[in-house]
């Protein structure tokens, strides 16, 4: 076990080096730098010098050629540096820091909620299938399944901010807060919050929702076909202990690779959204600093949305020898 | 089979030819009533692209014009389409009025609705003939917060775009994303599989890892990485970018296949007489491959039309002139008061990503051998 730990964390590492080659390579060869998306030089009356700017692309490091500030970037980033955000004025780790938890917010509550709806909705979906009642709810789910999310949102927001403006139903179009936030008490502050975060959680939810509940439905249909299944049958099981104990525990790995690959998603699913639904967090910032060039922010982004793409597939792996006790790792 | 010699009396009797594979998952197909429906669906659609210059447009669909027969509204494909005369006799785009007075002997038969996807058509464009049989000037669109109405079934966007018109056009676009952009995901896709899978060792080696390093970048990353990159984007472009971005999922399908194939004896028989690498993959692997990579293209069509109107809809998306559902949407996003410019695009991007989804349902449960009737 420990050798292949060690050998899928050095693969890993080479993949982390391939991918942030590539997209740093990428993000230099796009046309336009930090000085001239920055709104400050634009202005007319104060355009910096030649020397200003020589001065300026110094202090970015970006005179040298691409693959020396890139090795810059990479020694910087084995001391836990990656450097400071051209925005910002404020290094690279603050700026993620300061937008993760909104992002959190969103996917952390959507991912839970996703997982306990789809788990009892899978499995009663089994025990009832080819029923009618199973065959609407699978049926609307799956029409769930086909909107996209960015639809849905501007759906809810025409729905719940400009059709019910006025009645009690009324929330808030986006952002985070409302502009008094910072006036108001800590329940009407959490209230606030909560008012703000519903659409973007709903939108969030409802797509994995889907998607889950299909594909426990769809692994628990192969293992229900099963000769144990029959034999528990025949001995006289309750349908309770089958289906959880003998059919759903059959089913974890699959699921469990599902877990590990929506790992990557509680920072980076919600990308689209939050530029809907104008939310401070790591989906509007990427937006934001690849308009402006703020290389930096795009390489921290990059790596800590690729990292979390890796560790999932990695605890994806392990999680099999767990929940399947014929597999081992050499 | 018919030259069976084992029959003692002689007698050639004629086995019926067993259908094929394709022929049996069709049958299969067939009989799923969604799947079906979704199919018709798409069917239409890409009717009204293809007729949508007859449909929705202010160039006429054909035209005698001093003498001689012009078909304008061919711009709308290619604007190099549009015959040079009507840009030397100064037409500017408004063909009713022109003709009448450049040619009186001029006719014409304009498209179903008079509307333009590129621009608002002005007061007096277009005569109506009154109850009194008097011709009368139609109103132009409205500046802005143009209602859907008899003449805009849509509403208007954008200083008085016609929605409907724009969306009859956007069809074209939606549809070619999907095809076009899925279609190089399943050439790249399909290539590097099959020489992983059949090559394997060191060039299979390779292989995984790009597919893995792909797969790792966040696919919206990718996609506006390269977007950023490339300073004039258009329509085509973005189709490209698209499909050089989803095409890990096919290639790993298709090394797998290829894995599992290359043992077959099929392959040893044409290995053994002397068949090229080139031949058995394509040739002989490739068509029993073939069938479980039609499940992701027909659901990366789905994926590539949602992933361009998200961008559209972003702002990222092809600039202008482009009448993409996804810019109609994004022109609604301006303004949430004016909902008709999110419910008709959001409800044909939705109809559409459904369809497809639909059919590539029955492409996976039609050509899934484990679900496969014996009857058949």
């Amino acid at each position: 076990m420990a050798g292949y730990l060690i050998r899928r964390i050095l693969l890993g590492l080479l993949t982390l080096l391939l991918i942030t080659m590539v997209v740093y390579a990428l993000i230099r060869f796009m046309p336009g730098s930090p000085m001239d998306t920055d709104p400050a030089m634009m202005n007319p009356d104060k355009m910096p010098s030649a020397e200003d700017l020589e001065r300026i692309k110094k202090a970015y490091g970006l005179d040298k050629p691409v693959y020396e500030a890139y090795w810059i970037w990479l020694s910087n980033l084995a001391s836990g540096d990656m450097g400071i955000s051209y925005n910002e004025k404020k290094p690279v780790t603050d700026v993620i820091e300061s937008r993760v938890w909104a992002t959190l917010l969103l996917t952390v509550p959507s991912l839970v909620i996703a997982y306990l709806l789809a788990i009892p909705i899978g499995l009663w979906s089994t025990i009832r299938s080819g029923k009618l009642d199973e065959r609407i709810a699978g049926v609307s789910l799956y029409m769930l399944y086909a909107i996209p999310s960015f639809i849905a949102a501007l759906f809810l927001q025409l729905l719940f901010a400009v059709k019910l403006s006025g009645t009690a139903w009324e929330l808030p179009l986006m952002g985070m807060h409302h502009s008094d936030y910072d006036e108001m008490g800590v329940i009407a502050q959490t209230w606030d919050l909560l008012q703000h975060m519903l659409l973007p959680v709903i939108c969030f939810t409802y797509v994995s929702l889907a998607y889950y509940s299909r594909f426990i439905k769809a692994n628990m249909e192969e293992v229900i076909r099963q000769d144990y299944i029959r034999t528990a049958r025949a001995k006289g099981l309750g349908q309770m202990r089958i289906i959880l104990h003998h059919a759903f525990r059959n089913t974890l790995i699959p699921f469990v690779t599902l877990l590990g690959l929506s790992l990557p998603s509680l920072l980076g699913g919600a990308i689209i959204l939050e530029q809907v639904f104008n939310w401070p967090g790591m989906g509007q910032l990427y937006f934001r600093s690849i308009g402006t060039r703020d290389y930096p922010v795009i390489m921290g982004l990059t790596l800590s949305l690729s990292v979390l793409t890796l560790l999932g597939q990695l605890f994806a792996d392990i999680l099999y020898a767990f929940v399947d006790p014929r597999i081992a790792y050499k | 089979m018919t030259d069976n010699n084992q029959q003692p009396s002689g007698a050639l009797t004629k086995a019926t030819r067993s259908p094929g594979f394709w022929v049996l998952a069709w049958r299969r197909f067939r009989r799923r009533k969604l799947s079906m429906l979704a199919l018709a669906v798409v069917m239409c659609l890409s009717g009204i692209a293809v007729f949508s210059p007859m449909i929705a447009g202010t160039k006429p669909i054909v035209c005698k014009y001093k003498g001689n027969l012009y078909f304008p509204c061919l711009a709308y494909f290619n604007a190099d389409w549009e015959n040079p005369i009507f840009h030397k006799d100064r037409f500017r785009k408004r063909y009713p009025r022109n003709l009448r007075e450049k040619d009186p002997e001029s006719w014409a038969i304009y498209p179903l609705v008079f509307q333009d996807p590129y621009r608002p058509v002005r007061d007096g464009e277009w005569q109506d003939k009154n109850g009194d049989g008097e011709w009368v000037d139609r109103p132009g669109n409205p500046y802005h917060g143009g209602l859907p109405s008899k003449l805009n079934f849509f509403g208007t966007y954008k200083r008085g775009v016609d929605v409907f018109a724009s969306m009859v056009h956007g069809t074209r676009i939606a549809l070619l994303v999907g095809f076009v952009s899925t279609g190089i995901a399943a050439f790249i896709g399909i290539t590097l599989g099959a020489i992983a899978g059949y090559m394997g060792g060191a060039i299979d080696m390779v292989i995984s890892r790009i597919i893995e390093l792909v797969m790792c970048i966040p696919g919206i990353v990718l996609i506006l990485a390269l977007i950023a990159v490339i300073d004039k984007i258009n329509i085509w472009i973005m189709m490209a970018i698209l499909g050089l971005t989803s095409w890990t999922g096919m290639a790993r399908l298709t090394r797998a296949e290829f894995l599992k194939l290359k043992q077959s004896e099929f392959v040893a028989a044409a290995q053994s007489i002397g068949a090229g690498p080139l031949r058995i993959m394509f040739r002989h692997i490739l068509p029993n491959a073939l069938a479980p990579v039609m499940v992701p293209i027909v659901f990366g069509i789905a994926a590539a039309i949602k992933v361009e109107a998200g961008l559209s809809l972003l702002g990222f998306g092809a600039p202008p002139p482009n009448p993409s559902w996804g810019t109609v949407l994004n022109a609604g996003t301006s303004n949430y008061t004016e909902w008709w410019q999110i419910v008709f695009p959001g409800i044909a991007i939705f109809i559409t990503i459904l369809a497809y989804n639909l059919i590539g349902e029955g492409v996976q449960e039609a050509t899934d051998p484990r679900l496969a009737d014996p009857k058949d």
